[in-house]
């Protein structure tokens, strides 16, 4: 069940939106007084310029996908069998039959953990490498690459296909303008376009300027007045470029890729990850730094064979669709040379737990799960950690979501000591004191 | 078998001990050692503490079931962990000291004061009795006002015990900064230091008692006088005392104008119309604005809108296909409020309710949500402001509330038949996670009821709605006075806890106390507030008070709810929306379903009410709401739409100049400055399709930031 509100008294109710501002209740922020927050330091010599993470919402069961146990009982083992990967020794789940053959391309983190079982303290954890806290709303990934990058851009930088998830702003204490764009509908829809890019009927360039300075010329009005009032409606000013733009606009366009392409990546299933994960490449191929792939629907407390086919001949149940979408995503970056230049990360909030429950499910487990890293400088071809024999705890090297946090900034060049700042100049660590990167994956 | 050799063990050690039993030196298992495991983090979440332990050794939750530590300590592993005849070897004293390999390194030295403190215990025979309870901890200082950041202030902490003894427990005492980057604290000298300016809040934990200290740096150097500063009632006494402390210059009292927009919006949801503002502002009466608050609240819209507010807070929505139930509820809701019902009253109906769903309204409370349990959250979250989730797998570390409450008020709950009739089931039970037996019934935080009671909502209903009760008025003030206000005086208006404190506790008491004693009436308290100084503030922060969000100094500057939005969107394009099937003309907050199929709305950001709406997030980045803006329908097809005041306007042959005139009336409730019509004029001479220039302009003005918020 997803819930917006957390026992630590936090939530992302707690954010207080104006128009295109924001500030979060805590300390005495000047609630619209934005000062331009950023990283201390300078990027880090990397590879990575951008960033696709793949984000199975509810939690997907590692023991189904990248953390098989086949020697384990029935209840644990659970009813799907393993497959061997271009990678002696490594095994994966049944499903990912494509998958297994660019193993060398990925890395597998299996020794993932972390206290907190439920969708949005993990999701937050996850996400932004911080456990949830009452003070402060942390910022996810790309809403950091966005502030740090400061990359002058039509598109935006930061993308959520087809949405965000529900469980946490994206931004946090940062800027909304580093909160991901959502661009809605249903990419696996022939006439999927995103909305409100056209002009309404009637309206032109030429109008919309104008309206944009006629808001401008209002704000501006009462703003003198209001020793705390802030300068400009920045979303309006990005909604305007983006609509001026009719390359960037081009970048949405899925029906510009060849048929024989949509259909590798996936079509109908996985909540439309595989043209989802299309549109990704397409974005990144065009510099935005940071694209999340939101597949909804993880969360397999009952009958967890379904994410295999939910009724005979189905092709199109998660495990298949994630395949498909992966493994051509992998090699459709390499076959374009941007592989080494693109991070890919395949994780949820949690994993499932190893016993299988009377519903023939399997219900949240953080304790230790699967993450998967591919692209963007990433030592590949390898597993790192493991769990023990149940997949119930990590056996060896393990990592916490902040770990992999500093793990993923590193890879995309952000220091992980650096700085970002709140709205009131409160410095505040991109990553936790004491989270360490995986140096197996680097380098 | 075990216990035979415990006993034995101990008569040994007693024999032998040089200790004996002093009283005053015995370790006490659960006043003396619980502590040391929770300063050290042993029975914390990431260690010990998880639910299913750590390295095969499970204790509860910062010490919430010390029964079951000294279970785990004592007698699991088959005991092993503790040595009673050799004590300094026991594996709970050499593990943590790292003497043995231990997965959490090293916790404690050998030969510091808790491995002491854990070898004396052993040695006195390991024993579970206690000789004391804990009455309370008291903290010092609970509240501190520093001149300036950088100050360092010495925390204590003496626990007080039900033998009469007290004792200095500062260092096993946890405390805590809300906000690490505010306030430092070192442990080892329980110091703290106010790093910024500001109220921060510093949590000290021992065992269950939990104590929120205030720390307060002004947040100017300057020191403010307010004596002489205008009150108008009990609130403006608080609110002025706080800004004093905190160096906080208010800003004046907002312009006519200004004021009757927003307790226009607050009050009723809508915009003032053009007519009103014009009488309105040439009233002269000194009275003028209070004799505006009473017409506002006597009025069929106050009704309407505080139905919508309250139809958010119970969530009342159609269950599945059945859409009578809700139209029921809602209808019963909107006489209710018509009719000014006492609060408690409308409480004790909804927690007491049986009948059908489809005839009755308050049967309904018990189909919003879905079983006992989530039943327990929503009626503690609605009417305590207080949120027991947490409870339902664990002893709240940072609440008072137990497992036993939250198992307990649920078992009250499933005693209801919850199907299209409600009704008793004697039968209904829950199971409680940690006994596996069915929960007894429980009002939180107070009482078992006996198994076979027979009334327990009413006595419920009875604890919860007695004068005496500490959350049921302060739950709904501090809802109405964020409503008014901005933000809640507790925040979240959801989240009442010790460690939670309100940013103006008095304030909060004589809001409750006036509450009660003016008959629970919601509109009462909505009037003292619209009433009093505070809220008359204007929204203009002046450089003096610019960093203050949440003190009052200026009044806060809220975005528009979003069907509230919609509403006046409506009114100032003089053209309805449409809402799914709805009739032409219904309002959006008069909606009884909020999934009304209505791109609008959900451009907007509005709330489900599937889950609480509290602050509910707007579902949209401003990115998408802003290009919807610009090139989809909401605005574009009405503004010039046929019948629309853009066009009324037009062919009536008004001016431009008159144009823009009457759409500031309308939509910001005021004429334009003389700055803004010379501007506007300017413009106007620049272009030659006027009509396409006016479009534009009342575009602006729809998703200006004096229009989408309440100011």
């Amino acid at each position: 069940m997803n819930s917006p509100r957390r026992c630590d008294g936090v939530s992302r109710r707690d954010l207080i939106r104006i128009g295109g501002l924001s500030a979060l209740g805590l300390g005495l922020g000047g609630l619209f007084r934005l000062r331009n927050a950023s990283a201390a330091g300078s990027p880090l010599e990397t590879k990575a310029k951008s960033c696709i993470l793949i984000w199975l919402d509810g939690g997907p069961s590692h023991l189904e996908t990248f953390d098989p146990k086949p020697d384990a009982p029935e209840e644990v083992r659970g009813p799907l069998e393993t497959i061997a990967t271009n990678v002696a020794g490594v095994r994966i789940g049944e499903c990912f039959e494509r998958t297994s053959q660019v193993m060398d391309k990925l890395a597998i983190v299996r020794s993932m953990t972390s206290p907190l079982g439920e969708h949005n303290f993990g999701t937050h954890y996850l996400m932004t490498g911080y456990k949830p806290s009452p003070a402060l709303e942390y910022p996810t990934f790309g809403a950091t690459v966005t502030q740090v990058r400061n990359q002058a851009g039509v598109l935006p930088p930061h993308i959520a296909v087809p949405t965000f998830s529900g469980n946490v702003t994206g931004n946090g204490f940062l800027p909304s303008a580093t909160a991901p764009f959502s661009v809605g509908g249903n990419p696996d829809r022939p006439d999927f376009k995103v909305r409100d890019l056209d002009f309404y009927r009637g309206l032109d360039l030429t109008r919309l300027d104008r309206r944009s300075q006629i808001v401008r010329a209002l704000n501006e009005f009462g703003r003198t007045q209001d020793a705390a009032a802030a300068p400009s409606d920045p979303d309006l000013e990005r909604a305007y470029n983006l609509i001026a733009s009719a390359d960037a606009k081009n970048a949405f366009k899925l029906s510009e890729e060849p048929s024989v392409v949509r259909d590798r990546y996936g079509r109908g299933g996985g909540s439309s990850i595989g043209q989802s994960c299309l549109l990704a490449r397409r974005l990144v191929e065009r510099g935005v730094p940071f694209v999340t792939v939101n597949s909804t629907g993880w969360d397999a407390h009952q009958n967890i064979i379904q994410l295999q086919k939910r009724y005979p001949t189905d092709r199109n149940a998660h495990l298949p669709s994630l395949d498909r979408a992966l493994s051509s995503l992998v090699e459709d970056l390499s076959d374009r040379r941007i592989l080494e230049e693109t991070l890919v990360v395949v994780m949820g909030e949690f994993g499932r737990t190893p016993k299988i429950n009377s519903a023939g499910g399997r219900d949240h487990w953080p304790n230790v799960f699967s993450v998967v890293l591919a692209g963007g400088g990433v030592r590949a071809g390898q597993v790192v950690g493991s769990s023990d024999t149940l997949g119930e705890l990590p056996k060896d090297n393990p990592v916490t979501p902040s770990d992999l946090a500093a793990t993923i900034y590193t890879l995309l060049g952000i220091d992980p000591g650096s700085e970002l700042h709140t709205s009131d100049g409160r410095p505040v660590r991109v990553v936790p004191d004491g989270a360490t990167k995986i140096s197996a994956l680097i380098g | 078998m075990k216990i035979l050799l415990k006993t034995l063990a101990v008569v040994a050690t007693l024999a032998s001990s040089s200790l004996a039993d002093d009283e005053s030196s015995r370790v006490d298992f659960q006043n003396d050692l619980v502590p040391v495991f929770t300063k050290h983090g042993c029975n914390a979440g990431a260690c010990h503490g998880a639910a299913i332990g750590r390295g095969g050794f499970k204790l509860s939750l910062y010490g919430g079931d010390p029964a079951a530590d000294y279970e785990a300590i004592v007698r699991r592993a088959r005991g092993r962990r503790v040595n009673l005849a050799r004590p300094n070897e026991s594996l709970i004293v050499l593990k943590p000291a790292e003497y043995v390999e231990h997965g959490g390194g090293t916790v404690f030295d050998y030969d510091g004061q808790s491995a002491r403190l854990l070898i004396d215990w052993i040695r006195q025979g390991a024993r579970d009795d206690t000789i004391r309870r804990l009455n309370r901890v008291e903290v010092t200082p609970v509240r501190h006002v520093a001149e300036s950041p950088g100050e360092s202030v010495p925390l204590q902490a003496v626990a007080y015990y039900s033998d009469g003894s007290k004792r200095d427990v500062t260092q096993w005492t946890i405390f805590a900064a809300e906000d690490a980057s505010a306030v430092e604290i070192d442990s080892e000298s329980a110091t703290s230091t106010i790093i910024r300016r500001g109220r921060h809040i510093v949590v000290a934990r021992y065992l269950s008692e939990v104590v929120p200290i205030e720390m307060i740096v002004p947040l100017t150097a300057s020191e403010v006088d307010l004596t002489a500063n205008s009150r108008n009632n009990f609130i403006d006494d608080e609110i002025l005392k706080s800004l004093a402390v905190l160096g906080l210059e208010p800003s004046p009292t907002t312009v006519d104008a200004a004021f009757l927009r927003r307790v226009s919006l607050d009050l009723t949801g809508r915009l003032p119309s053009a007519a009103r503002v014009k009488v309105f502002l040439a009233d002269v009466m000194p009275g003028k604005r209070k004799a505006l608050v009473d017409e506002l609240i006597r009025s069929e819209e106050f009704s309407e809108y505080w139905t919508f507010q309250f139809a958010k807070l119970l969530r009342i929505r159609p269950q599945r296909d059945d859409g009578q139930g809700a139209l029921t509820y809602h209808r019963w809701l909107a006489s209710q409020i018509r009719d000014n019902v006492n609060y408690k009253e409308l409480a004790r109906s909804l927690i007491m309710a049986t009948g059908d769903s489809h005839t009755s309204g308050p049967p309904n409370f018990y189909r919003t949500v879905a079983g006992p349990r989530e039943q327990a959250e929503f009626m503690s979250e609605l009417f305590m402001g207080s949120r027991l989730r947490c409870a339902n797998c664990h002893n709240h570390p940072l609440d008072r509330w137990t497992q036993n409450d939250y198992h307990g008020l649920a078992a009250i709950f499933a005693k209801i038949e919850r199907g299209r009739i409600v009704s008793e089931k004697p039968s209904g039970r829950t199971i409680h996670p940690r006994t596996l037996e069915p929960a007894i019934q429980r009002i939180p935080g107070e009482r078992f009821l006996a198994n076979d009671t027979d009334n327990s909502r009413k006595q419920l209903a009875d604890w919860l709605t007695e004068t005496s009760n500490p959350y049921f008025a302060k739950a709904i003030v501090n809802r109405l006075w964020k409503r008014m206000m901005g933000r809640g005086l507790v925040e979240p208006v959801d989240d009442f806890r010790d460690t939670n404190p309100a940013t103006h506790p008095a304030l909060l008491d004589k809001l409750a106390t006036d509450f009660i004693e003016n008959g629970y009436s919601l509109r009462h308290s909505l009037r003292v507030i619209a009433t009093s100084d505070a809220y008359a503030r204007s929204a203009n922060a002046i450089e003096q008070n610019k960093d203050d969000d949440r003190f009052y100094a200026h009044a806060i500057r809220r975005p528009l709810e979003p069907e509230v939005l919609a509403d006046a969107i409506s009114d100032v394009v003089g053209i309805a929306d449409k809402y799914g099937e709805e009739p032409d003309g219904t309002r959006a907050i008069a909606l009884v379903n909020p999934k009304t199929p209505s791109r609008t709305l959900d451009i907007l950001g509005r709330c489900g009410r599937d889950e609480s709406c509290e602050g509910a997030p707007g579902a949209v980045s401003g990115l998408s709401q802003k290009l919807h803006l610009l090139n989809g329908p909401l605005l574009n097809a009405r503004i010039t739409a046929e019948g629309s005041r853009l066009k009324r306007l037009g062919d009536a042959g008004k001016q431009p100049a008159a144009i823009i005139d009457e759409f500031y009336m309308v939509a910001l409730g005021r004429h334009p400055t003389i700055q803004e019509r010379n501007y506007w004029k300017r413009q106007l001479e620049t272009v030659d399709k006027k009509e396409a220039f006016l479009e534009d302009f009342v575009w602006g003005l729809l998703t200006s930031r004096e229009f989408v918020t309440n100011h």
